[in-house]
């Protein structure tokens, strides 16, 4: 075992964990946070992205030992968000969603999309969600929720 | 003011939860006192099974079928004759028959710790020879999968008719192998377990990523050899379905029998590797195909013999040979002709049994048929899709049995072909394709593909097809509460249908109640009517359809009170945003009045109210068994990358008519989701088998799901003509997108290729398999 | 898929970490991006990970006189948003940008990618392509292995497993530089299945190809100026039956069109 002490959605936690334990298994078990999705393990369906010192990255290789005074923000740790709350109004106003268990990971992707990218066009938009797989609503709500966001933020919007 | 009933583009209510990461997926689930399951498996397709020796020191947590003692193994058993019946065992006993079957069950107080347990367990095996080909098993057996049936066939089916008159006057005789891969559903949440034994209720409580809730129970009953009542079923949020999620896992049986035998809860979530080694089930068809045709390009006969790759064991509920007897019916699709023979074989393999994905065997026959059309098309020099139009039901003719007896309610299937013909724009096509250099290693192509799908098919369908568990109605159960809310209960559950939000809105068409104010409960044997689940396309009509019977029953209760509490006749009162109101005048009460007065003051209640009140269980039944055909043209346009085989979607168009779409963002939601999952088959996915049966795809890395980059924006063009057999004249559309677009791309790239002499009919349609026909016509 | 139990340690500095490692069963750890997945999966059993990722001495990016310094454990992402100068800061961006997806680059190191040989990667072959040195540090001291030989076959390199790699130094390219840099995948973000890259730089002499994505090390050819006068698909095939492809008709086809549209590409700059 091993001691690791991290923040996780801006609390300070210390924990005993194997060395083993991934990022994710630790919030998901220990911590209560099971908004984080596992869906393969070996870092290809993206579910699991959270964001780690403030970039995307995948849970599932990540192993909590190695997160030693890192921030790390799970999609709970959006909740009050203005970027990821327009988001959420978006990806509802698109259909964006429909079994909502690639969702948190997409919805972490995006929210990097629209801070990181905001030139953005949608094959540019597509290239950057590659990493995060859906299988349920082929990926078009999700293209436009991501384009409506930047649209408004071009403009001004209340979601900058 | 918004329509936010039948027909309403309205938001789902149940996106909150998803959105903040506060879903209850089975993994999420927490019970004290929890253990963790993982389960040895099966290293060989194909081997006797002997010894199993457990790690010393820990035996008492590891458990293998010697221990399981009681069980029963499970049996789908197919009404059809001359099914040959095939047991399952739980866990394996005497010969494993697919890689990744059950041998062992591992527990322990973490996942990782059960995997450590699960490495150290040693196995006796002596491999056999592989079934692996489904031609070959079928015709020249290296081995059998079930000693006893002396062969490697299910079922085998015969449609026969009189080809040989047709023979002599074709003008056309197209003839053609036809191939699909195996693949694997792959949603993205997998399958997964959570389960006690309740001691107060005296009960199995289990917590399962299930389609079908009240199935799992009737086969966990057969299984465990308990009642049915002694059994509670539960489906929370699930990841997707698919059809993956509809069965009756033998990790099921095993974590029922376990949580029992250690009085505490377990819990078995399975991973993508196993997924993918354990659980390729689907899709793999093949076809020796025969069409037909005048000189006009018009059919007259088709003939035929399919083998279904069928897996190794008869899954529960639906068994090995729905798709094989699917096929049969539903080849013709919807196109009229003189003669049709047909024969199948649902063929036994080592591999995972068959489940039905998806279109089940829609997509397989359109991609076969769909292609032969074109092959047609192309022998006669025809546009293909004016083959298409040459051989369509007419509107006219509607409704239409057809050659197999398939009654098509409505609809207008040549207009389908037109309009999408007109969006893809063939005659642009064509000119580019004139145009374009010898040189040019892009080459373009159009393709089309045209199908109806039978959806929400009652009792006579299903008990022909010799299923062992027949649906007949749906019930809901309606409720209105003390505070006006009402809460449904249904069977079926959703698994991203968004189902929290259709149904709510039937319930405000009915009752004109806020979709806001309607909770409804579903996918719960022990809260709710018994339903066969979701699956086959069939919930919004059977559904929806017991939702508004039972909210009609509600909805004259709630009149007969208000028209006493506002002292009118029944008659002149209408429900509308919530309210009962007095017709032409201002005068109203609010639902929640009205059940304010049930509840809390029956003395102001008519004296001849149904004491029943204000809760009715009321059910559906299909009018017409043959369900509804909605149907849908696809049309692509590819480019093809003659150098590199690598096919880009440069437009894809889908024309579709659902009838009357009860939310047409969600069906919009579903055309895009199964059109991705048919890009998939057409490109990218494929679970190949070594010669051992061992399956080579068993991570993301190499089966491969379109992402964003491989799905382009599709487009999506609606005609709604109602169904006269359903409640709101919706049709099942759920599956459809998933059923033309392997079709209709490998007819763009044979279009693309069709200069070269090449034609490709196997899918996926890979660089590889691109390349290497383009080289063996000398390019 | 949980991985096999494992010790973790994170050293202080180089000499700490060569100290862990020297030790039976010990394994260098950096992003983590490939060794997560092989952990999971349980192909890989160490007894010890020893996490390198966060060392200062392994971050550093700085130019020195006409080489660039890359410290091994520079990111992906860090390459990709531009922090390396210069025209080979924008070789190797352009590289970095189409490493699998922008979570794993914000992990995935440099130095990583090229110890652990993945012929599918794309570092092995960008880097055997621009040619230049790995410092490698071991307990008998430092010494240099030259990029292009550095990867020897699949997932083999010449690192032994008591080294760790702490500095690539890489030839500054001249402003008029060409390269081309084309790979093949089936789906965007997944390991290649062909990688062809160019390299010219008339003011250094520079004329070099690479094909990568073979069987085994990236093949790299280098003073063919016929090559890069004349792209033609035979020119290219014969470089590919040189790397060992001529057995499988699509495989050398796809490693053959794929360093002709690197030249290609590099033409046009």
């Amino acid at each position: 075992m091993k001691r690791v002490a991290l923040t996780v959605n801006g609390r300070r936690v210390e924990a005993e964990v194997e060395p083993r334990t991934s990022l994710a298994d630790y919030l998901r078990e220990r911590e209560g946070l099971t908004g984080t999705n596992l869906g393969c393990e070996h870092g290809v369906c993206g579910a699991c992205t959270l964001e780690i010192d403030g970039a995307p990255a995948r849970s599932c290789i990540t192993f909590a030992v190695a997160c030693e005074g890192a921030s790390v923000r799970t999609i709970e740790g959006f909740a009050d968000d203005p970027v990821m709350e327009a988001l959420r109004q978006a990806f509802t106003a698109e259909h964006a969603l429909q079994c909502g268990y690639c969702t948190p990971g997409m919805l972490v992707t995006a929210r990097d999309i629209v801070t990181r990218l905001p030139d953005a066009d949608a094959a540019r938009i597509r290239l950057e969600l590659s990493g995060n797989l859906c299988r349920c609503t082929g990926y078009v709500g999700i293209v436009n929720a991501i384009q409506v966001v930047l649209k408004d933020r071009g403009t001004g919007g209340a979601s900058r | 003011m918004t329509n936010k009933g039948v027909g309403a583009r309205l938001p789902r209510k149940e996106d909150r939860r998803f959105l903040r990461g506060e879903a209850e997926y089975v993994a999420n689930l927490r019970l004290p006192g929890m253990l963790d399951v993982a389960f040895v498996r099966s290293p060989m397709a194909h081997a006797v099974l002997g010894k199993i020796i457990k790690p010393r020191g820990n035996e008492d947590r590891v458990f293998t079928a010697q221990d399981l003692t009681g069980v029963r193994p499970i049996r789908a058993v197919s009404a059809l004759k001359g099914f040959k019946v095939s047991e399952q065992p739980v866990l394996a006993h005497g010969k494993v028959r697919q890689v990744g079957e059950l041998i062992a069950m591992c527990v322990a107080p973490t996942r990782a710790q059960a995997e450590d347990l699960a490495d150290e367990v040693e196995l006796e095996l002596k491999e056999l020879p592989a079934v692996v080909d489904m031609v070959q098993a079928r015709t020249n057996p290296q081995a059998l999968v079930h000693e006893h049936w002396g062969d490697n066939v299910f079922l085998e089916s015969l449609v026969d008719d009189d080809i040989a008159s047709i023979e002599t006057k074709a003008r056309v005789k197209v003839r053609r192998t036809i191939r699909t891969a195996r693949q694997h559903m792959s949603p993205l949440e997998g399958r997964g377990v959570v389960c006690e034994w309740h001691k107060r209720l005296d009960q199995l409580v289990m917590h399962s990523a299930t389609q079908m809730p009240h199935l799992n129970r009737a086969g966990l009953a057969e299984c465990l050899g308990i009642d049915q009542g002694a059994i509670r079923v539960i489906a929370p949020d699930v990841g997707g379905g698919f059809g993956y999620k509809g069965i009756l896992l033998p990790e099921e049986v095993c974590l029922a029998w376990l949580c029992r035998k250690l009085g505490r809860p377990v819990r078995w979530i399975e991973d993508r590797r196993e997924q993918l080694s354990a659980g390729a089930n689907c899709r793999e068809h093949h076809y020796d195909i025969t069409l037909y045709a005048d000189d006009r390009g018009r059919l007259l006969a088709i003939d035929c013999e399919a083998t279904v790759d069928s897996g190794a064991y008869s899954s529960y509920p639906f068994s090995a040979c729905l798709e094989a007897a699917q096929v049969s019916s539903i080849l013709p699709g919807p196109y009229k002709m003189e003669r049709y023979r047909c024969r199948t074989w649902s063929v036994a393999t080592n591999k995972a049994p068959i489940l039905p994905y998806r279109g089940v065997a829609r997509t397989g026959v359109c991609f076969a048929l769909e292609l032969m059309i074109d092959a047609v098309a192309r022998e006669l020099g025809m546009e293909p899709h004016e083959v298409r139009l040459a051989n369509l039901v007419q509107p006219s003719e509607m409704p239409y049995d057809n050659i197999t007896k398939k009654h098509f309610d409505s609809g207008d299937y040549p207009q389908a072909v037109r309009r999408a013909a007109a969006m893809i724009d063939v005659a642009a096509i064509r000119k580019l394709q004139a145009q374009s250099s010898a040189q040019e290693p892009r080459r373009i192509g159009v393709g089309f593909a045209i199908y109806c799908e039978q959806a929400a098919h009652g009792t006579s369908v299903y008990h022909g097809w010799g299923i062992p568990m027949v649906p007949g109605h749906e019930q809901c159960s309606a409720r209105l509460t003390p505070d006006g809310v009402l809460e449904l209960r249904i069977g079926a559950h959703s698994h991203g249908q968004g189902m929290e939000t259709t149904l709510a809105q039937v319930a405000h068409t009915v009752l004109g109640i806020d979709p806001q104010n309607v909770r409804l409960v579903h996918g719960d044997t022990g809260l709710t009517p018994y339903s066969t689940g979701t699956w086959g396309s069939r919930c919004m009509v059977m559904s929806g359809g017991a939702v508004a019977a039972a909210c009609e029953v509600i909805g004259t209760r709630v009149k007969a009170i208000a028209a006493k509490l506002l002292e009118v006749s029944a008659a002149d009162i209408h429900l509308e945003a919530g309210d009962a109101r007095v017709s032409g005048t201002d005068r109203g009460m609010s639902l929640a009045d009205v059940a304010h007065v049930w509840y809390r003051k029956p003395q102001l209640l008519p004296v001849d109210i149904d004491p029943a009140g204000l809760e009715a269980t009321a059910g559906y039944k299909a009018n017409v068994d043959t369900g509804t055909f909605s149907y849908a043209c696809h049309a692509a346009k590819v480019a093809v990358d003659i150098e590199t085989g690598h096919v880009e979607i440069l437009d894809y168009v889908v024309v579709e008519d659902g009838g009357t779409l009860v939310n047409p963002m969600i069906v919009d939601g579903q055309i895009y989701g199964g059109a991705a999952q048919g890009i998939g088959t057409a490109l990218y996915e494929e679970m190949p088998f070594d010669e051992q049966g061992q399956p080579l795809a068993t991570t993301l890395a190499d089966y491969l799901l379109p992402s964003a980059t491989e799905v382009p924006s599709i487009r999506i063009d609606h005609l709604e003509t109602p169904s006269p057999y359903t409640r709101f004249g919706q049709k099942g559309i759920g599956e459809g997108g998933a059923i033309a677009p392997p079709a209709a791309i490998a007819n763009a790239v044979n279009d693309a290729l069709a200069a070269f002499g090449v034609e490709i009919n196997e899918s996926p349609l890979t660089p590889r398999r691109i390349v290497e026909a383009l080289a063996r016509a000398g390019r | 898929m949980k991985a096999c139990a494992f010790e973790y340690e994170r050293p202080r500095d180089v000499s700490d970490a060569l100290k862990v490692l020297s030790s039976e069963g010990a394994k260098v750890a950096a992003g983590m991006q490939s060794l997560g997945p092989m952990l999971n999966l349980r192909v890989v059993q160490p007894r010890l990970l020893v996490d390198i990722r966060r060392l200062e001495e392994l971050r550093t990016i700085r130019e020195e006189g006409d080489t660039l310094a890359l410290g091994a454990c520079v990111t992906h992402a860090e390459i990709e948003d531009g922090r390396v100068p210069g025209a080979t800061g924008a070789f190797l961006q352009k590289v970095a940008s189409r490493i699998a997806y922008r979570a794993v680059r914000n992990r995935g190191t440099i130095g990583g990618s090229l110890a652990h040989a993945d012929p599918a990667a794309d570092w092995p072959s960008a880097l055997a392509l621009l040619g230049g040195i790995a410092i490698v540090a071991g307990p008998s001291g430092r010494r240099e292995i030259p990029l292009e030989r550095f990867v020897t076959g699949l997932f083999s390199t010449d690192l032994a497993s008591d080294e760790i790699v702490v500095l690539l130094k890489l030839q500054k390219l001249g402003a008029k530089a060409r390269f081309g840099w084309w790979k093949f995948c089936r789906k965007a973000g997944e390991f290649a299945q062909a990688i062809g890259g160019v390299l010219e730089d008339r003011e250094r002499g520079v004329a070099r190809a690479v094909i990568g994505a073979t069987a085994g090390a990236p093949f790299v050819e280098a003073g063919n100026r016929r090559l890069f006068e004349k792209p033609d698909l035979d020119q290219c095939l014969a470089a590919a039956d040189k790397a060992g492809l001529g057995a499988d008709l699509y495989s050398r086809r796809l490693h053959a069109v794929a360093l002709q549209r690197a030249i290609a590409e590099a033409q046009r700059r």
